[in-house]
């Protein structure tokens, strides 16, 4: 049987089952979680020996749907459903006291089959089709308390924005199919020309709304208004993924300008998200700039034209920064809050978890033996050997040493602080899932050779980017840990702390206009509804005109002419005045009168 | 036939003096003798026409009518002498006006059509009698039988009308 | 067109014209009816006329006069019943006073 069904089927069966049962919902997610593991697995295996599963599906005429499993989206399709199921059981400690666990689980798991559908996709028609749903899991699953203040309108806004940026993706994917005359990626992937050009600018574009990048990174930091577990999944491992998978995947179509752009956009990325989480006082929002941050390196390895180190550093990321967010999410359920100025200390009620965190976080800033150091290892490396070395190798370790400096400050907040004891519930579940990503986070960089020997490529080694990069994270981690962030951002804190809003940012240039353009639709539409009632209206004014016209013309009409034969007949009384010669008189004249009539008849005849 | 015009002149002038006598005596008595004297005047007029049996029968009828008239005249007018010489008509122009109108519409009509071929010899008195009574019994059988009818019925409707409504007890009221 | 024949219809035309000038201006019911009597008068004229002097071997002429004359008595009859009752019931032939039929 084609493996690629239960990768998709299973979780989304399993949505199905939690809705129609209402029972059992975490334990049913990990039920579909773990299918869908065992598939990616399976499709692994095979992609190691040599097989490639394809699943085509009917679509429009000439254009059939297709899901594909070659070794890199078997590579992603398995990272998928290994994250999300360590994420779920977390998730099944967390969620341990809140009242809506069935929509929680039903919607972890349409986003995780949706996901799936995404890394399998074969073809743009199913690609952006997933692509806009895992849109619609995340405005669900951030707007998931939306009881609260605030989750709304962050969900709104997170929504608006990616969505306008997926008018790049659609954009693109036209050029791209009528260039190439059919939907299959494989295919169009040969596109050259201006077509690869233009599509090349609008695919990042769109990776830019998904992943967060400069300038529409604002989305992400409000993101964090929703759970943990989808924070760590969501927004930090997969969705946000997908705009680097995206670019991953077409690397081969990009000519060399897109690919400046590509790395340029990523750059400035690395760079200002970096400084706003220096700023920030907010964990999880600090960890959302850290993503929008290593996303940035990532489309900087791909501007360097060495997809396979970003896709390696998509890898460990996705397990360091879920490991991260799962931690953030313990520490939330000590304090009741995210905010800096609660958790001083966090991190010494529960050492262990901190001990977790603290590896994750020097993972991300590129510590050796740890997975992270070899993913930066190969970024810096491409940056280097790529024909813009100069430009993209100071973005790279500008990000790198601002990975170490936020990570640093974040390590020093959490530990130094007064000591609080509070139970968690469920905090089991969470301590287990956190451990699994933790380890994945260490080890993943063990895999890193067999996964080159898998996709047919290899890294070339540079010890100059090796010891660069790890300068780099020391400084950074030694600047973090004995300098405070505002201290180091000086004159920038206030334009940090704002998100480096450039005038007023994307939310005055699409969403007020969005919001504005819809309430103009309203009034339309109100304007409509009352025009149509107008009209209604009017046909009653008419009718009752009608009446009226009735009442008063027609009957007054008739009554008037009722009145007009009784006057006539009160009249023509008077000639009766009972006097017999007045009779005679009116009998002489009548005779008279025929008489004239018969003379002039008898003389016409 | 200037007998016969003269008479036809004379009688009818006569006839035409008394009808206006009729209307211009105050005394009713004298109206109604005017009036016998008139229709008795018509009757000679017939009789210069030759039409004897006629002229006889309207000398005969209407002297006994207008005989009855009179004593009616004297039964219901106020005043019977006409010695109070009260003015007892009304609409007077209305009705000289009809009158005169009608006189020159009929004079108008006698004068302006052309009634064809005027007939000289009238048949001699026995056999216009026979004639008539041949008629009479004859053709217009059913004329009079039909009138013979109307007369009694009209006598008796006069007579009903004429006839004091009842009172309660049978008496009849004075 | 003979005189004689013009002499007698314009004779009757005057006894016509006063009949009629009677039976409008006359207030009491008898002279009213002296009044149609005149008029009758005209047509037998008219008749006897006619039948001398355009017809006279048509006996059918005097057969109207005859009818003439019958119509003239029950005229009379009825119209001095009705004056006899009216006389009873109100006490006067006036058709001045007459006006129970008014409209």
């Amino acid at each position: 049987m084609n493996l690629i069904i239960p990768a998709i089927l299973a979780p989304f069966s399993m949505m199905m089952l939690i809705l129609l049962l209402r029972r059992f919902p975490a334990a049913l997610a990990l039920m579909g979680a773990a299918i869908s593991l065992l598939a990616g697995i399976g499709l692994l295996s095979n992609a190691f020996n040599g097989m490639a599963g394809e699943l085509i599906l009917p679509g429009l005429p000439d254009m059939p749907l297709r899901l594909i499993a070659t070794p890199l989206t078997a590579l992603l399709a398995t990272l998928v459903a290994a994250i999300g199921g360590l994420v779920l059981v977390y998730a099944a400690g967390y969620m341990k006291q809140d009242s809506e666990k069935v929509r929680f689980f039903a919607t972890m798991l349409l986003f995780l089959s949706a996901m799936q559908t995404l890394v399998l996709a074969g073809d743009w028609i199913l690609l952006l089709a997933a692509w806009e749903l895992i849109g619609l899991s995340s405005y669900l699953l951030i707007g998931f308390w939306y009881r609260r203040p605030g989750v709304r309108s962050a969900a709104s806004r997170a929504f608006l924005t990616t969505r306008s940026a997926d008018l790049g993706l659609y954009i693109a994917a036209f050029i791209l199919i009528s260039h190439a005359g059919t939907n299959d990626i494989a295919t169009t992937l040969d596109s050259t020309g201006n077509a690869a050009i233009t599509a090349g600018l609008l695919l990042l574009v769109a990776a830019m709304g998904k992943s967060a990048q400069t300038p529409l990174h604002d989305w992400l930091q409000r993101a964090m208004a929703g759970p943990t577990p989808v924070s760590a999944l969501l927004h930090s491992a997969t969705l946000v993924a997908a705009g680097a998978i995206l670019l991953i995947r077409t690397a081969p179509m990009l000519p060399p300008q897109t690919l400046l752009v590509v790395g340029i956009v990523g750059g400035i990325t690395t760079v200002v998200t970096g400084l706003i989480a220096l700023g920030e006082r907010d964990l999880k929002r600090l960890l959302a700039a850290s993503t929008s941050s290593q996303y940035g390196l990532m489309l900087v390895a791909v501007g360097a034209g060495v997809p396979l180190a970003a896709l390696l550093h998509l890898i460990a990321h996705a397990a360091i920064k879920s490991s991260l967010f799962l931690g953030a999410g313990v520490f939330q359920h000590a304090r009741e809050s995210t905010a800096f100025a609660d958790l001083k200390g966090a991190g010494r009620d529960r050492p262990r978890i901190f001990v977790a965190f603290a590896l994750a976080a020097l993972a991300l800033a590129g510590i050796p033996p740890l997975s992270g150091f070899f993913s930066k290892d190969a970024i810096i490396a491409a940056s280097l050997s790529s024909p813009n070395a100069w430009v993209l190798a100071s973005f790279a370790l500008a990000g790198t040493l601002l990975t170490g400096a936020y990570m640093a400050r974040a390590l020093r907040i959490l530990w130094r602080g007064n000591r609080q004891h509070r139970h968690i519930p469920g905090l089991g579940w969470m301590t287990l899932g956190l451990t699994g990503l933790v380890t994945l986070a260490v080890i993943l960089g063990a895999t890193f050779p067999s996964i080159e020997v898998l996709l047919d490529q290899s890294l070339s080694g540079n010890p100059l980017a090796q010891l660069l990069g790890l300068s780099a994270a020391l400084i950074g981690l030694a600047l973090g840990r004995f300098i405070p962030g505002w201290r180091l951002l000086g004159p920038l804190l206030p334009w940090a702390r704002q998100g480096f809003a450039i005038a007023g940012s994307f939310d005055t240039w699409v969403v007020q206009p969005a919001y504005a353009i819809a309430r103009a639709c309203e009034q339309l539409e109100r304007g409509l509804y009352n025009g149509v009632l107008a009209v209604g209206r009017a046909g009653l004014a008419m009718s009752r005109a009608a009446r009226w016209g009735d009442e008063r013309g027609i009957d007054g009409l008739i009554f008037s002419l009722v009145r007009g034969v009784h006057e006539l007949g009160n009249r023509a009384r008077t000639l009766q005045s009972g006097l017999i010669h007045r009779e005679m008189a009116i009998m002489v004249a009548g005779t008279a009168l025929i008489f004239v009539a018969l003379l002039i008849g008898l003389s016409v005849y | 036939m200037t007998a016969q015009l003269f008479f036809i002149g004379f009688f009818g002038l006569a006839a035409v003096w008394f009808g206006v006598v009729v209307f211009r005596t105050f005394s009713m008595v004298r109206s109604a003798l005017a009036l016998l004297f008139s229709q008795t005047a018509l009757g000679a007029l017939f009789l210069s026409l030759q039409a004897e049996f006629l002229g006889i029968l309207q000398i005969m009828m209407m002297a006994t009518e207008m005989s009855i008239l009179a004593i009616f005249m004297v039964m219901f007018m106020m005043d019977p002498g006409g010695l109070g010489e009260m003015e007892m008509t009304h609409q007077k122009r209305l009705s000289l006006g009809a009158g005169i109108i009608a006189f020159v519409a009929a004079v108008a009509v006698a004068l302006f059509v052309d009634w064809g071929p005027v007939a000289g010899v009238a048949p001699a008195a026995a056999q216009q009698t026979v004639d008539l009574s041949r008629e009479l019994l004859g053709r217009s059988m059913l004329i009079f039988e039909t009138a013979g009818v109307t007369i009694l019925t009209a006598m008796i409707a006069a007579t009903a009308v004429a006839i004091q409504p009842l009172q309660q007890g049978g008496r009849h009221e004075h | 067109m003979s005189i004689e024949l013009l002499l007698a219809l314009i004779t009757g035309a005057a006894l016509f014209g006063i009949g009629v000038y009677g039976a409008l201006s006359q207030t009491n019911l008898v002279m009213i009816m002296m009044g149609v009597e005149l008029m009758l008068a005209w047509a037998m004229v008219n008749f006897v006329a006619f039948w001398r002097y355009l017809h006279p071997d048509n006996p059918a002429g005097q057969m109207f006069v005859l009818i003439i004359m019958t119509v003239m008595a029950i005229e009379m009859a009825v119209g001095f019943g009705v004056a006899i009752a009216r006389f009873r019931a109100r006490g006067s032939v006036e058709m001045e006073e007459a006006t129970e039929l008014k409209g």
